[in-house]
């Protein structure tokens, strides 16, 4: 179990608390700049922090007092975490299988041995052919998979991977996310992944913790952050695109700009009379030909196809207020819809997620933009 | 000090090239036996063996006695902030001083100090060690350069790959600034080879002590022997140019760079 808690304010703030457990995939995610790849660094015992404590399997890594004085701080090489940099890093001067064998440059293996265990990750990652190439002779998917053999051959006892994949083109990287979800069963260690692609993210990661501005916002799985993420922030980094404002009071919501009330759950976390951000996802939505006791009136704006999906923009009559709504091409057609045609939006109060428009933990960010 | 300097240039090294003018004044263009008082040695020879010796056996050991301080030096500026501009504008103001001028600096210096029992003025110590400060920035800066150029992320990859400083130092960094060195060790051993300002003022032109080959071309200059002049100029051109070129082809291939690093 990986245990993180960071806190400094220079030279980028940084406010973390995350865990980890054993065999977990966990993804930090965030906009450039929002510190992901700091809080890695950190774990690793590249970079230093003011305060906090870092602890893996009960060992403590790194561990300052209430004054800012540090207990305990172990040097990178001491930490025993396999790193995957972004732009690989593989010394340049040795070939495939020597980069894989520099970590195991102080086990008490002899030269045999270490060989053996080399060949077998370099093995494991499918390019044990290649073990004799230097680095400029491999691609970047290959260059990833030594950089990956080498970050494994100390068997480390986590793993850190530093956008890993963003610079490897996208079949190549289909073959190295199988790779990954193999080595996660087989591992069994906590591993951290910095992404700021969410798509990867939702598909890897069994918990993403939301990054911005050096603080954790969130952490949930990945479903739930994307149907109920905890604030309007959230909702913005996470790319929900339904996202509006209204007034909350007491299981009604009123929506911004139009005349439309709806009956949400109250789940007592919000004040009363509190201005919120909502959301709604897509299955909280249907559009009709003819009016209904529940539905508005609204006037298609747009309208894209994607091959099957088409994307629909309706603007809410006699308001500012546009929804997206995606339905199938068939259903498009089924409604006889055109730029400009009237139709009638229902949205189901049940589905709707309501937010505080700053975060509950840090009452002094404003953070609703 | 004028008078110290006006007589140990009587006494010792300068001596010769005074009592070569002199004798070739007397003697004109066709005196090829310098009769002065030489214990040792005649200067009878077309081409200065001796003096090509001396100058290979200098540029050798300021080679060998430079590499390791140049690389330990240049490893420990990369890593300075603050100081370091201060540092590296001190290392490198043998490249802009006059020799006669460090000279001049190094025969005060050395005049009353000895190492290990020998003299440091008129002795094959004393140009030893002034041979060896005017070739720091020589051997410094490409060494600082190579090492400048390793990507930090690879420093931290060997970091993380549990690798103690020194084991980082001896199987990551030195590997890839091999070509620094070797630029170094060709730059430093021809820099010497051809260095006359310094060592003329701090070891006078002592036959098979300081009298190097550069020295001696002056010498058979000024002695009207053209012919010897350019005998060990060419010996000097050549050996120069060998030692650059090996530096560049043989041992100077870098090790492959890495394609996401560059």
């Amino acid at each position: 179990m990986l245990k993180v808690k960071i806190s400094q304010t220079t030279p980028n703030p940084l406010q973390i608390a995350l865990e980890c457990a054993p065999g977990e995939l966990h993804a930090l995610v965030g906009p450039s700049g929002s510190g992901k790849t700091s809080v890695l660094r950190t774990i690793a015992g590249l970079n230093e922090p003011a305060g906090g404590k870092i602890e893996c399997n009960s060992e403590v890594w790194f561990e300052s007092n209430d004054v800012g004085d540090k207990v305990q701080q172990l040097t990178p090489a001491e930490r025993s975490c396999g790193f995957l940099f972004q732009q690989y890093a593989l010394f340049p001067h040795l070939s495939a299988l020597g980069n894989v064998l520099i970590p195991l440059e102080n086990s008490e293996l002899n030269k045999s041995e270490r060989k053996v265990i080399s060949m077998d990750l370099l093995d494991r990652m499918g390019i044990a052919n290649l073990a004799e190439r230097m680095p400029n002779q491999l691609s970047g998917g290959q260059q990833q998979r030594v950089a990956l053999a080498r970050a494994l051959a100390r068997q480390p006892k986590i793993l850190l991977l530093d956008e890993p994949f963003s610079a490897i083109d996208a079949p190549t990287r289909q073959g190295l996310y199988k790779t990954l979800a193999e080595l996660r069963s087989d591992l069994n260690i906590p591993m951290l992944l910095v992404t700021h692609d969410l798509r990867e993210a939702d598909l890897l990661a069994d918990r993403i913790t939301v990054i911005d501005q050096g603080i954790s916002l969130q952490t949930a799985a990945p479903q739930v952050l994307f149907q109920k993420p905890r604030n309007s922030r959230v909702a913005e980094l996470v790319g929900i695109s339904n996202m509006f404002h209204g007034m909350f009071d007491a299981g009604s919501l009123s929506w911004d700009g139009c005349q439309q009330v709806f009956h949400v759950a109250d789940k007592g976390k919000i004040p009363p009379n509190a201005r919120v951000a909502w959301v709604i996802p897509q299955s909280g939505l249907s559009v009709h030909n003819k009016p209904n006791a529940a539905s508005v009136p609204a006037v298609v704006e747009k309208m894209s196809s994607l091959g099957q999906i088409a994307v629909i923009q309706l603007r809410i009559q006699d308001s500012e207020n546009t929804i997206e709504w995606e339905a199938s091409s068939a259903e498009v057609r089924r409604l006889n819809m055109n730029v400009g045609s009237q139709m009638h939006l229902e949205l189901d109060g049940k589905q709707i997620h309501i937010m505080p428009l700053r975060p509950i933990n840090d009452p002094r960010r404003f953070i609703d933009r | 000090m004028v008078a110290f300097l006006t007589l140990t240039l009587r006494f010792t090294g300068f001596n010769y090239i005074y009592a070569y003018v002199h004798i070739l004044d007397t003697e004109g263009l066709q005196t090829y036996i310098v009769g002065y008082p030489s214990p040792q040695r005649q200067y009878n020879q077309k081409m200065d063996i001796d003096a090509i010796l001396l100058s290979l056996k200098l540029a050798f050991w300021t080679m060998a006695l430079m590499l390791p301080f140049g690389v330990w030096v240049a490893h420990k500026l990369v890593k300075l902030n603050r100081s370091r501009p201060w540092l590296e504008a001190a290392l490198a103001l043998p490249l802009v001083l006059p020799p006669t001028v460090l000279g001049y600096y190094f025969l005060v210096s050395f005049s009353n100090t000895s190492i290990f029992g020998t003299p440091l003025v008129f002795s094959f110590a004393g140009i030893l060690l002034a041979s060896l400060i005017v070739n720091i920035p020589f051997a410094i800066q490409p060494i600082q350069r190579a090492f400048e150029a390793i990507d930090p992320q690879i420093r931290e990859a060997a970091q993380v790959s549990g690798l103690s400083n020194w084991q980082i130092f001896r199987l990551i960094e030195l590997p890839l600034c091999w070509r620094g060195i070797t630029g170094a060790a060709a730059l430093t051993f021809a820099h010497t080879l051809g260095e006359f300002g310094v060592v003329l003022m701090v070891g006078g032109a002592i036959p098979g002590e300081t009298k190097t080959a550069s020295i001696a071309i002056y010498d058979k200059v000024q002695s009207f022997d053209t012919s010897g002049a350019g005998a060990i100029a060419l010996v000097l051109l050549g050996t120069s140019l060998v030692c650059i070129a090996l530096s560049y082809g043989i041992f100077g291939r870098n090790p492959s760079r890495h394609r996401g690093q560059s």
